[in-house]
């Protein structure tokens, strides 16, 4: 992997690597803007997930300084003006390892919470 | 993102992120109205939901990166806005830092161009200067043409020998109009080996610089620039050098003024040229030809090193070419007048030597080396106390702020955050100061070398602010910096919360706190004190230099000098054009007496030379010299010099009376003794072709010749008229009745009559080349004064600070002491038990 990347990962903790996951997952139908995503991250979630501004807004800059969204200010449905995000090839790509990522993370923490007989496979 | 595109696009990140967040806002409240909110309330749970705006923001910025410089920014605007606050302390403050910082400048850029500043020619620090030292310690600084040409052609360790040799004033004409350049002759490696490359045309070269070749000369930029207009032309162009026709062929760069720093050449010449420009001193067809005799020292030499040679290996190398040298040199005098088993000895006996080379000759740096080191230690210490009274000043701002620092404290702001943004003030106090600093320093270096070179002409010193001189202002504000700012910052952000508070509320600090401003007074007002006593014994020991009496009556003479043997008068012609111009001159109205010499009293040069006297012989090791000077008809009574004993020069010493002269009361003392020198005999051996002995006819009362510092050393005097010469030029000294300067133009208007052709240089009056000779001891007092006055000055502001806020503090005691008190004069005495206390 590229240093500059490594060093991204490095400093993002789990959760935080999770919230920019959510956010790549949510703009892969389409470009959205901030109020937008965290609006669907509360819908899909069934009202689970609550994404704080303070959070939503700096992984949003930080996603896009990392090349991995961009940025154009366009008109909403309701016809207001919003800067919505999309989705970059680099970004599809990391979508990609990061969800690979996510399902080996699941399926280890799955295996430590339902333990299978001893010598088994996880 | 780039530093740049960060600049550029903060603004607009700024309000794209506002927008962002506003339509984050008006979306969320617009949802809430669809479900049946009402308009307010749906603002008011969408501001809500969204939790703290600024902080979202913040949060937000932090991603962009810059997150310091952002800090900086920050900083200094807060520490504008203080700044502007107390306009009072930010003009002091800055005005004191200015003053410190610009002399601290100023006596800097004297000091790099003098002392420091590399030659600006092709890697300066391969060039070595060569010079001979004799057994006796004595240093040479000239070398023969012979020696040059050994040197030049028996080295294996150096790329190139150059050799060159100032030329005083020539006489310079271009269309017609004629006019003093100064001139050097240089050796055809001289440019090539220097890497000085023409910015117009070509540069001397060895072909030039062959017996034979038609007459060359390259022009400095500067004269370019005034006598051709920087036309394009010039190369090729037709000029006369002292009568001599010379074909221009190129304009050397402008920062290259020769090799000897303060001295700037107007014009280059090939040695081989010389004769033509010269004849006098290059006497060709004569015994003494520059070109030929070896034993005739006249020429610098300059060396560069190979690359990878080291100076022991090239000594080792240069040794035995330059005894070879010398053998020929003691051969070449066998059979001239003045030659000597004595004199061929000396020659073998004196050993070469390299020394560095870079920053060119020494003279200027001889001179002003001491002194100008001395002015910077006095503005080293000037400096400092201007820092301690910034400190002074910032302590006591401060305290003023307690509250504000104890508030920001409190608010959870760190301590090194705290002191970065006092420091940060700081910083911009300096930056001011600095940046004035810079100004007081471009006025005050000219007007500096303007003090230091009374006659400009003379001297040509580049002391324009450069890079150099910019960066040295910068590290100096820095240091300023630590000194004045970091102390209070240090101890505003370790406050006592508690205890500040209920200080500021009282109004008054703890008799503790106010230690540091006390301490800090005391060294300021010592160090000033330091300064205004050497000043003022600098002061007097130059006034005691100039009440001693000179042996001469330096008031009412005006000065000036002609050379007519440069456009060609012969010995006769000159001895003829003097004697007539001094008549002239003493039908001037208001001229009282009039003569002439070679040398005039404290002029920059003399001649020195041995002298043989009958019935006195030398023992041993002893070389009996005399300074010599040829002076005209009532020479010491124009100058006002008291004849002892027989009588002054008169109109009657003509070339066809017994030859006669002069000698000064240390000169009779030295050979003579106790017992009358009237009537007796001396001579100059080697001085002229014709070293006849002279009868002595007056003894005249000691003058000075090159310093008012030295006792004047044994002279003698020759009658002009009995043995004219044309080589030297000759000053004349006119005494008048009133302001000297008067007369200038009608002497100027006289030599015009007498030859239109013939230049008329180093106008000025006696005191005036007195002062000149003082220029050290006149730079220095006038300096250190002036800087003393600056200190003493700021170390009463400071005590004015001091013990402004110690009255201040007093203020609450005292008003309840008047009220209640038994006497106001309590008050006084414990506001001065305080000041005392610091002793």
């Amino acid at each position: 992997m590229k240093p500059r990347t490594e060093r991204y990962q490095n400093r993002i903790e789990l959760l935080q690597g999770t919230l920019d996951m959510l956010i790549l997952q949510m703009l892969q139908w389409g470009p959205q803007h901030g109020y937008g995503i965290s609006q669907s991250i509360r819908g899909r979630s069934g009202e689970v997930l609550q994404v704080e501004t303070g959070s939503l807004y700096p992984a949003l800059h930080r996603l896009e300084k990392q090349g991995w969204v961009a940025s154009q200010w366009k008109q909403t449905e309701s016809n207001q003006r919003a800067k919505f995000y999309r989705l970059t090839a680099a970004g599809k790509k990391q979508l990609l390892s990061e969800q690979a990522r996510w399902a080996q993370i699941v399926n280890a923490i799955a295996g430590i919470m339902s333990p299978a007989p001893e010598g088994g496979q996880s | 993102m780039s530093l740049w595109g960060w600049l550029f696009r903060r603004h607009q990140r700024e309000q794209e992120l506002d927008e962002e967040v506003q339509a984050h806002l008006r979306m969320a409240a617009q949802e809430r109205m669809e479900q049946g909110e009402t308009a307010e309330q749906a603002r008011a749970a969408a501001v809500r939901e969204f939790g703290n705006v600024s902080l979202v923001k913040e949060v937000t910025r932090d991603v962009w990166g810059f997150r310091w410089l952002e800090t900086l920014l920050q900083d200094l605007r807060y520490g504008l806005r203080q700044l502007s606050r107390n306009p009072g302390f930010t003009a002091v403050a800055v005005l004191t830092l200015a003053l410190g910082i610009g002399a601290t400048t100023a006596i800097f850029s004297l000091v790099d161009a003098v002392l420091l500043k590399m030659l600006p020619v092709q890697e300066p620090e391969e060039l070595y200067r060569l010079t001979s030292v004799s057994i006796k310690g004595r240093a040479n600084d000239y070398f023969s043409y012979s020696t040059f040409k050994l040197l030049e052609a028996n080295n294996q360790s150096l790329s190139g020998v150059i050799a060159f040799r100032p030329m005083e004033n020539v006489d310079f004409v271009v269309n017609g109009n004629a006019e003093l350049a100064r001139a050097q002759a240089v050796s055809g490696s001289y440019f090539t080996t220097l890497g000085v490359k023409p910015v117009l045309g070509r540069t001397i070269t060895a072909e030039d610089d062959a017996r034979g070749a038609s007459p060359v000369a390259t022009i400095s930029y500067g004269y370019w620039t005034a006598r051709f207009s920087r036309n394009p032309s010039v190369a090729g162009a037709r000029i006369t050098l002292n009568g001599a026709a010379f074909t221009v062929i190129g304009v050397t760069p402008p920062e290259f003024f020769g090799l000897e720093p303060g001295e700037s050449v107007d014009v280059s010449i090939p040695l081989a040229s010389l004769p033509v420009a010269q004849p006098q001193f290059a006497a060709t067809g004569t015994p003494y030809d520059v070109l030929a005799a070896p034993f005739r020292n006249w020429l610098h030499l300059m060396a560069r090193l190979k690359d990878g040679e080291t100076e022991t290996r090239a000594l080792a190398n240069l040794g035995p070419v330059y005894e070879q040298a010398m053998r020929q040199s003691a051969e070449g005098m066998r059979g001239l007048p003045f030659d000597s088993p004595g004199t061929r000895k000396g020659f073998p006996e004196t050993r070469i030597q390299l020394e560095p080379g870079s920053r060119g000759l020494t003279a200027l740096r001889e001179q002003f080396s001491k002194p100008l080191m001395f002015l910077m230690a006095v503005v080293g210490v000037l400096l400092l106390i201007a820092c301690t009274n910034v400190a002074n000043l910032l302590l006591a701002c401060a305290k003023r702020r307690q509250r504000e620092i104890a508030l920001r404290l409190s608010l959870g702001a760190g301590r090194v955050r705290l002191i970065r943004q006092l420091l940060t003030e700081s910083v911009l106090l300096a930056a001011a100061g600095g940046a004035f600093g810079a100004l007081v320093a471009f006025w005050g270096s000219n007007a500096l070398v303007s003090l230091m070179f009374h006659s400009a002409s003379a001297i040509q010193l580049n002391v324009r602010p450069d890079a150099r001189v910019l960066v040295f202002t910068g590290l100096v504000s820095l240091a300023a910096v630590v000194v004045f700012g970091l102390a209070p910052a240090w101890r505003a952000s370790r406050l006592d919360l508690s205890q500040a508070v209920k200080e500021s509320a009282q109004g008054a600090a703890a008799p503790g706190r106010s230690r540091m401003v006390e301490s800090l007074v005391i060294p300021q007002i010592t160090l000033s004190l330091v300064l205004m006593v050497g000043a003022g014994l600098l002061v007097r020991t130059l006034q005691k230099l100039k009440n001693s009496n000179p042996g001469f009556d330096e008031q009412n003479v005006l000065l000036f000098s002609v050379n007519p043997g440069m456009i060609g008068y012969k010995e006769t012609q000159v001895a003829e054009l003097y004697d007539r111009l001094t008549e002239q001159i003493r039908a001037i109205p208001g001229v009282s007496a009039v003569s002439f010499s070679t040398f005039s009293p404290l002029a920059r040069w003399s001649s020195f030379t041995d002298a043989r006297v009958e019935g006195h012989t030398p023992k041993p090791g002893e070389n009996p010299a005399v300074t010599v000077n040829f002076a005209g008809p009532n020479y010491f009574k124009t100058l006002r010099t008291a004849v002892v004993l027989g009588r002054d020069f008169t109109e009657a010493d003509t070339a066809g009376t017994p030859k006669v002269a002069a000698i000064n009361q240390a000169m009779a003392q030295y050979f003579f003794g106790d017992s009358n020198p009237i009537g007796r005999r001396f001579s100059i051996p080697g001085w002229k072709a014709d070293d006849s002995a002279l009868e002595i006819v007056g003894v005249v009362e000691n003058a000075k010749v090159n310093s008012l510092r030295e006792p004047s050393p044994p002279a003698a005097y020759m009658p002009f008229l009995q043995s004219p010469d044309s080589f030297l030029a000759v000053t004349f000294e006119v005494r008048s009745a009133a302001n000297p300067t008067a007369l200038a133009a009608s002497v100027r208007q006289l030599i015009q009559q007498a030859d239109n052709r013939l230049p008329l240089f180093g106008v000025k009056t006696l005191s005036e080349q007195i002062d000149e000779s003082l220029v050290q001891e006149r730079l220095v007092a006038l300096l250190s004064s002036l800087f003393g006055l600056v200190a003493l000055f700021l170390a009463c502001v400071g005590l004015y600070g001091v013990m402004a806020s110690l009255v201040a503090r007093r203020t609450r005691k005292s008003a309840f002491a008047w009220r209640w008190g038994p006497s106001g004069c309590r008050c006084w005495e414990s506001c001065w038990d305080e000041a005392w206390r610091w002793r």
